[in-house]
């Protein structure tokens, strides 16, 4: 009973506050943000929403019907996509952040470690997702996040130049130099390199980037060195010096050239392809063969929702997250929009875009991109060393290979 | 012609004194009934009342330190304009004021941080890293069914209601789950309970954090873990893999019986040395500071990167200031047509945002496609941005183009306060233009001027986003520990070190900031003494 | 405008012209195209519907005005609106508080003024890394209190730029206000003149091409200004030109290069035109003065 009594009392207090918040706009008492309206807020409730402004033209007409269907107003503040982590991570605390954040799984690490993410629990929902969608919200054994969509890169093929299907790397090569065009293939690099679009070939050589457990989730135990690492960046330099791969071409660089027609194949995501079809070339989406005659495995990508640790909305918030997110209409109405693979079973299996079930049937072989802590200390060095040994300043591959291993387990061990 | 000016200036301020002293009670603003005495009461009222509102305000919310701070601020300003002396102070205050809230702060801040482990890991309070690790330690009973769930509320009370093998169980947070009779149950969840209300959607809505912080127990001696709803409308069975005592300030394992202790470094630690996550800001001392001499990582490249950073800010001023005062000599000839058109395209660089110019620049910069190389050099493959001396060179050149217009417009407009007919007479008598320009425009121009370039060095000492948008810093050393490249100055390697390793660090970000803050100031301040800048005040 | 006592001499031509006027024509037509040569790429994506920053060398290649229409349908004029106010009240704000500050330490003599002055651009130094958490802590607390100076709003904003309104403007200023002479306020003093009235009436009127100059650079400085704006505006509704652009640039996959570059081509012009607007003040305006004072 004692218990209860601050809970009633806070309660009050907030139900106090919202009355004065929406008697008065300027009252001392007003300590929300000020341009919040609060409203409606006694009737129902407003869910502050932030996402990034890749996805927002998504969220927006979903928000539109969760408010028409519960009466919950989704107020989407869009972040720029470079900040919206560091800022919810620096503002949850203050009591500032939003109640929900859209984002992609791969943050879900850094998020954990600081406190700033609330759990949720799917149930018996989770059952009706792709296994690893769900599972890449995952960390420590528990979910935090609800996911959406999924994504991946494939070799996208323009027909008019080539239209043989490749079973190799080398075969795409070949290919792509016999059709005469000025790249035989591109894989965006730019002067920082680009570990994420090198991963599929990465990964065919048997060098993922760390060690996976039976269930899926990473452990902290980097897996890209030894023999395997080092005949990728044997392989690495001999792309560099076939001039297949090369540093000077940035990812504004490969969409252009390959909307010129000036390469047969680029290893991109769907986020060019709309460009593509826009343009209207003919294209198909293809997994991406194997350099190293191991299975070429893309990092998989998936959106979802967090909840704030931090929400005063917890329980508007768990019903649009869990709740509504988590429906085949929602889904549906995400893949219409945004143009993804929905995570949701049921919507999956009714997507008949052939670029899309490309895309999809390339990612079946990919496992999520690494969502631990320890993955933002290896980006910079992996990179780094790739075009290095792309563009010859690193004349010695293995070596190369083998400083950035220890170079990064030196990072990751602070 | 300068001493000359320089000595009329050097007796003024006793003339100055002297006459202020004399005429104080009639020229002095405080005395002075005209329309500007009207002027002045109206805007010092307006900040009196809004200074008492926000006292007030202030008060209200318990923000001591705001009070604090307006009430001095009130006084001063109330004090400074209706006093007859203070005069200086009268002209200094608003921007004092203003200097002081956002400017100072921001330096106490991070002076604050610079002390602290903040960052990834230690990102709040002891307090919500408590509730974070009990809530992320929760377990779900395993093999526990999902619970359709009512909100009840009894007395001000909450309870919830489930169907549990098809008899209707209500409890509270002190009183474990037990069969109530009379229940209406609907398609599996109670809809109502005699002597409770069942909450409609609008009062849970207002009862949030009450709802999805509420454990009912199980069993009444909490053995069976605890029912919780996130969402008010399905329950969950959970049972802690922790428990925090506040006695000991620990968590105990409850399955491994591991213990882990607070420790001074803000995280519950085990005996073996692992730790929960996250863990909280705590003061770690000097630490930061030491961590840039003693990690041999960063210590390794650091003097490169200082001279770089040096050499960088020094061309950088030099360059610009030489053009910028080259293109303001030539066009300030009035007999120059089209002066203004010239002008105002001069300035266009500056007019655009400068993260988009570096953009672009990289873009033209590039080795083998960037318009440099393949229009303007017919297909050369000069590596501009990624051979380590020409990427210096270029990060200069891009440089001189976005900040020549700066000190093309502070020379254009210092040069106007060179009173032309000195240096018509001095051609009249048959100095040359380079001869004038040396020894009578430049002398003249340095006394506005030389301050500005201190000003521009220590700017471009800092100078991240030129560096981080056109180059990144890079090319990079090769296998070097730490990310950093050829063109990183201080504070980029900073932010690669303490933002970008996948770990934020901003208390050693914010040590760093402090140090470089070292640097420069002694560096400027040197440097005016060195200039006489000051000597000329 | 540019009729000054100078003007007045017989024409050059021939070979003098060249050497003593003609070569700056030269000068200036190079130095014209450097500066428009990067420019152009953005004039030329902003002519192509779907293309990209610097992907492509052929520039102009085609000619489509889309992305300008397209901009109306975005928060672009909205932004454009925000700017124009912040950086107007900004610029406003540093000029009048940098002027007093900068007569204040011309004309008064006092102790601590060197330091002080010191001490105004020393400050100035100290690295904005942590300026961002530190203006939203401050910002937030601000709010509680002054709802209309706390986050997301444009005075409040506004404050945090006025806060460096003192320091490399003020020794701009301080410089300029040394060479007006003295003899002006010292008689306008013997004729009664409060120091108010010297302020206001005459110094401010003889250091209008220095004003000039602050406010221009004030209000291009807060122009381009997306770091803390960023933090403090944190609606799209809300953002300034530089917070927008910056926003689509920062989209790594998708950026809407058509768009961005068309945004930026029209918020150059703002710019240009104060400075066409703000150039006779500069130039010349000392001149005007003299003959009057």
């Amino acid at each position: 009973m004692r218990r209860s009594i601050p809970l009633v009392a806070t309660a009050l207090g907030v139900a106090l506050t919202l009355a004065a918040c929406s008697g008065s706009s300027n009252t001392p008492a007003a300590v929300t943000t000020p341009s919040e309206t609060a409203t409606t807020a006694a009737l129902t409730g407003t869910l502050t929403v932030w996402v990034d402004e890749t996805r927002i033209k998504d969220i927006k007409p979903v928000a539109d019907s969760f408010q028409a269907k519960t009466g919950i107003v989704l107020d989407l503040v869009q972040k720029a996509s470079g900040d919206i982590r560091t800022d919810f991570v620096a503002q949850v605390p203050t009591g500032q952040g939003p109640d929900v954040i859209i984002g992609a799984h791969d943050w879900t690490g850094e998020f954990v470690k600081n406190g700033v993410v609330a759990p949720v629990e799917l149930g018996d929902k989770a059952g009706t997702f792709s296994k690893s969608a769900v599972n890449a919200f995952a960390y420590g054994g528990k979910q935090y996040g609800v996911p959406y969509a999924i994504e991946n890169i494939a070799l996208v093929r323009n027909n008019k130049l080539v239209k043989d299907t490749p079973k190799t790397f080398d075969e795409v090569i070949a290919q792509g130099k016999a059709a005469g065009t000025q790249f035989p293939v591109i894989i965006q690099q730019g002067d920082k390199g680009d570990a994420y679009h090198l991963y599929p070939l990465q990964t065919s050589f048997g060098a993922p980037v760390f060690k996976q457990q039976a269930d899926g989730s990473y452990t902290n135990e980097l897996a890209l060195g030894a023999d395997a690492g080092t005949k990728f960046a044997a392989y690495l330099q001999k792309l560099g010096q076939d001039k297949v791969l090369d540093p000077a071409i940035d990812g504004d660089k490969a969409k252009q050239a390959f909307l010129d027609g000036q390469s047969p194949y680029i290893v991109t995501g769907p986020w060019n392809t709309t460009a593509f079809k826009a343009a209207g070339m003919d294209i198909t989406v293809l997994p991406i063969p194997s350099a190293g005659g191991q299975e070429a495995k893309p990092f998989v990508g998936v959106q979802g929702a967090f909840i704030s640790a931090k929400t005063k909305n917890a329980v508007l918030a768990n019903e649009f997250v869990v709740n509504y997110l988590t429906t085949e209409a929602v889904q549906d109405a995400l893949y219409a929009t945004g143009g993804r693979v929905p995570a949701l079973k049921a919507s999956a299996a009714k997507i008949n875009d052939p670029i899309l079930v490309g895309f999809n049937a390339a990612g079946a072989t990919g496992a999520p991109m690494p969502s631990i802590p320890e993955m933002g200390s290896v980006w910079g060095f992996w990179g780094t060393t790739e075009v290095q040994i792309i563009g010859g300043q690193a004349a010695d591959p293995a070596a190369a290979w083998t400083t950035m291993v220890d170079n990064i387990k030196s990072a990751i061990k602070g | 012609m300068s001493t000359q000016q320089t000595g009329s200036r050097a007796t003024a301020p006793d003339i100055d004194e002297q006459i202020v002293t004399r005429r104080k009670g009639t020229t002095s603003h405080a005395r002075d009934f005209g329309p500007g005495f009207f002027v002045k009461l109206v805007l010092v009222a307006v900040v009196n009342a809004l200074g008492v509102y926000g006292i007030l305000a202030a008060a209200a919310v318990g923000s001591w330190g705001i009070v604090g701070f307006l009430v001095i601020a009130l006084v001063l300003v109330d004090w400074v304009y209706f006093s007859r002396r203070m005069l200086p102070v009268k002209y200094l205050l608003p921007g004092l004021l203003f200097l002081l809230v956002y400017q100072l702060f921001v330096m106490a801040y991070t002076g604050y941080v610079a002390f602290t482990n903040y960052g990834d890991g230690h990102n709040s309070t002891k307090a919500d890293a408590i509730s974070a690790i009990q809530i992320q330690t929760e377990r779900r009973v395993e093999g526990s069914p999902s619970y359709p769930l009512a909100v009840l509320e009894k007395g001000g009370v909450l309870a919830v209601a489930i169907v549990e093998n098809d008899k209707a169980m209500v409890g509270t947070a002190d009183q474990a789950l037990a069969a109530v009779g009379g229940a209406t149950v609907e398609a599996g969840r109670v809809t109502a309970v005699p002597g409770y209300t069942t909450l409609a959607f609008a009062q849970i809505a207002q009862r949030q954090d009450e709802i999805t912080n509420l454990r009912v127990p199980v069993a009444a001696d909490g053995s069976k873990g605890s029912l919780r709803t996130q969402d008010a409308s399905t329950g969950y069975i959970y049972t802690p893999s922790t428990v925090y005592d506040a006695a000991t300030d620990t968590f105990t394992d409850v399955v491994a019986g591991t213990v882990y202790k607070a420790s001074a470094e803000g995280t519950f630690t085990a005996a073996d040395g692992t730790t929960l996550n996250p863990g909280w800001r705590a003061g770690v001392g000097l630490k930061n500071f030491t961590t840039m001499f003693t990690d041999s990582r960063i210590s390794g490249p650091f003097f490169n990167i200082l001279a770089w950073t040096f050499a960088f800010a020094i061309l950088s001023v030099a360059t610009t200031f030489a053009l910028g005062l080259f293109l303001a000599v030539t066009f300030n000839d009035p007999r120059v047509r089209y002066r203004r058109l010239y002008r105002s395209l001069l300035i266009l660089p500056y007019a655009f945002p400068g993260f988009l110019a570096a953009l672009v620049w990289r873009g033209m910069l590039n080795p083998r496609f960037g318009f440099v190389n393949e229009v303007l050099l017919r297909g050369t493959h000069v590596p501009w941005l990624t051979d380590p001396w020409l990427a210096k060179v270029s990060v200069l050149l891009v440089n001189l183009w976005l900040g020549f217009p700066y000190m093309f417009l502070i020379c254009t407009g210092a040069l106007q306060a060179i009173p032309g007919d000195v240096i018509e007479s001095a051609r009249m008598d048959g100095a040359g233009a380079l001869r004038i320009l040396r020894s009578m425009t430049l002398p003249l121009l340095m006394i506005s001027v030389a301050p500005l370039l201190i000003a521009s060095f220590a700017f471009n000492f800092n100078n991240f986003t030129l560096i981080y948008m056109l180059t990144g810093g890079g090319p990079n050393f090769a296998g070097s520990p730490i990310v950093v490249g050829h063109t990183d100055i201080l504070i980029s390697m900073v932010y690669s070190v303490a933002f970008e390793g996948g770990n934020k660090q901003y208390g050693l970000a914010s040590a760093v900031s402090i140090l470089i803050f070292v640097i420069v100031g002694t560096i400027s301040w040197i440097g005016f003494r060195r200039t006489k800048t000051l000597e000329e005040l | 405008m540019a009729t000054t006592s100078l003007e007045q001499h017989a024409p050059v031509t021939g070979l003098r012209w060249w050497r003593e006027v003609g070569w700056r024509h030269v000068i200036g037509i190079v130095m014209i195209a450097i500066c428009v040569l990067p420019l152009l790429y953005v004039i030329s994506a902003s002519l192509n519907p779907n293309g990209t920053l610097t992907g492509s060398n052929k520039l102009f290649r085609t000619f489509s005005l889309t992305n300008y229409s397209e901009l109306a349908s975005t928060d672009f004029a909205k932004w454009g609106v925000n700017s124009l106010v912040i950086c107007t009240v900004t610029a406003l704000g540093t000029v009048f508080m940098g002027a007093a500050a900068a007569y204040a330490f011309s004309r008064f003599r006092f102790s601590g003024r060197r330091a002080s002055l010191t001490a105004l651009l020393l400050i100035q130094m100290f690295p904005q890394m942590l300026a961002f958490v530190a203006i939203f802590l401050l910002l937030l607390s601000v709010g509680t209190v002054f709802p209309a100076l706390g986050l997301n709003s444009q005075l409040g904003l506004i404050a945090v730029y006025l806060g460096g309104a003192l320091g490399v403007n003020t020794f701009l200023m301080y410089g300029f206000f040394n060479t007006v002479p003295r003899e002006l306020d010292e008689a306008a003093k013997i004729d009664g003149a409060s120091h108010a009235q010297i302020f206001f009436t005459i110094i401010l009127r003889l250091v209008a091409p220095i004003l000039a100059v602050v406010g221009l650079l004030s209000f291009v400085s807060a122009y381009g200004e997306f770091v803390v704006a960023k933090v403090v505006l944190q609606r799209v509704e809300h953002y300034t030109l530089a917070v927008g652009l910056y926003v689509w640039a920062s989209d790594e996959r998708n950026a809407p290069w058509g768009l961005f570059a068309a945004a930026a081509v029209l918020s150059a012009i703002p710019v240009v035109l104060l400075f066409q607007f703000l150039q006779r003040y500069i130039v010349g305006g000392l001149f005007a003065g003299s003959v009057k004072g």
